[in-house]
């Protein structure tokens, strides 16, 4: 069997670090299993920001006619040949490679056309698919696109995620998509929210200014990216030693001596500050939910490197006193409850 | 004569769920998840929404759809055409 792993990877750094993973706890595990495997890296915007040696093995795409960003390019990916394509968003990450080898035994039924690792029931779910080729092929292009239904009755017109036409239309045909298979709990840590932060920040955050700053603390979406960012930073420079999600463009507020790390996101002092502005208790006890979340899939990610979550030197961000209020209030509840 | 613009938007606005009409005109601003009707979108970024009518001269659009208007220039990032179907990076309507 042939698996083909497709990613399509804006930022380098995000993309050398996923790549670490991939490398030692995906693809090994995958050659055990009896798969040939071809990696395809996508280098979305900037492909000159992503040194070869970084990722040895790998066939590194640029935009081209043929696929002009990472939409066309997960479609162009259907056509190189394999039995099994692997579409794999760059904020995830692999850290038991055996587990995803062992979901290739779903393909041994014929009617199972996909396994998506993750569940895809949330309105971005990120993309780790594994695609049975052939079938996907006999759908009508694009096969994998995202598209808008029902515009005639916007704001509430429906919007199709990558992949969710193709699912309907094979679930249509009788065949299986293997949502969320048991077992994905701890096997692999979901970053997805951390290169949207990034994109906002670097086409629009500019735009912005410090107003930026204010929406880190109305959209909690991009928090929770700022968040996951600053976690992968720490990781990233204490694997590699040097800055992470460095801005593209200018800084006007930074000096010449300046620390630029995060700044292609939020910096600690940024989310600090916009966390500091969350009024909505119950906002903020929902941010603090998804960053333990966050830290969980950190801890593992740092235990495969060998580091503790001490070696990674992560600023506080959260309002400390404001949390610990919180967690008495809920403590009491919780007591009130009981008796 | 043409109208004067009524409502002039400008760099650091940040525009949330709001629709905005044919006397508008976008100098910077960015819109998230807004409706654009007729104005004149010079610069500045339109994240998501819908563009429904008006001219779009410059700046980014990025993820929304474009159900009409005149595409004169900018950088179309990704979005949707009138069909719903996905238009790529620089494959503006």
């Amino acid at each position: 069997m042939k698996v083909v792993l497709a990613a399509a990877h804006r930022y380098p750094d995000l993309a050398r670090l996923w790549f670490r993973f991939v490398a030692r706890d995906l693809l090994p595990a995958l050659r055990s299993a009896g798969a040939e495997v071809e990696v395809v890296l996508f280098r979305d915007t900037t492909p000159e920001g992503f040194e070869p040696r970084s990722f040895p093995g790998a066939t590194l795409l640029a935009p081209s006619f043929e696929a002009l960003d990472a939409v066309e390019f997960h479609e162009a990916a259907l056509e190189r040949p394999g039995d099994v394509l692997f579409l794999l968003d760059p904020g995830v990450f692999v850290l038991d490679g055996e587990w995803v080898a062992s979901l290739l035994g779903y393909f041994e039924d014929p009617t199972v056309a996909a396994v998506s690792l993750l569940p895809r029931a949330g309105p971005a779910g990120a993309f780790a698919l594994l695609a049975r080729r052939d079938v996907y092929r006999t759908l009508k292009a694009p096969v994998l696109a995202p598209s808008f239904e029902a515009l005639e009755r916007w704001p509430h017109a429906i919007y199709r995620q990558p992949g969710e036409r193709a699912a309907m239309a094979l679930r249509a045909r009788g065949k299986k998509v293997v949502d969320g298979p048991p077992g994905a709990s701890g096997r692999l840590a979901d970053f997805s929210g951390a290169t949207a932060i990034r994109i906002a920040r670097e086409l629009w955050g500019g735009l912005l200014g410090p107003r930026f700053e204010t929406l880190l603390a109305e959209r909690p979406d991009l928090a929770a990216g700022a968040y996951e960012n600053l976690l992968l930073g720490a990781l990233f420079r204490a694997v590699f030693g040097t800055p992470y999600a460095v801005s593209r463009g200018p800084m006007p507020f930074a000096g010449p001596g300046d620390d630029a790390h995060l700044s292609g996101s939020a910096t600690p002092e940024e989310l600090r500050t916009a966390l500091a502005a969350i009024r909505d208790r119950k906002a903020l006890q929902r941010l603090v939910a998804a960053f333990e979340g966050s830290n969980r899939a950190l801890t593992r990610l740092a235990e495969r490197e060998g580091l503790t979550r001490g070696a990674l030197h992560l600023p506080p961000v959260l309002p400390r006193a404001r949390i610990l209020r919180a967690r008495v209030r809920a403590a009491a509840k919780r007591l009130v409850r009981r008796n | 004569m043409a109208d004067a613009p009524v409502l002039v938007l400008t760099e650091g606005e940040l525009r949330r769920n709001e629709t905005f009409g044919r006397r508008t005109v976008n100098r910077g601003a960015v819109l998230l998840d807004c409706t654009w009707d007729g104005g004149v979108f010079e610069s500045g970024v339109m994240v998501g929404g819908l563009f429904r009518s008006g001219t779009f001269l410059g700046g980014v659009f990025c993820g929304g759809v474009w159900l009409g208007g005149t595409w004169r220039g900018g950088a179309w990032e990704r979005g949707f055409g009138p069909d719903g179907k996905y238009h790529p990076r620089t494959v503006h309507p």
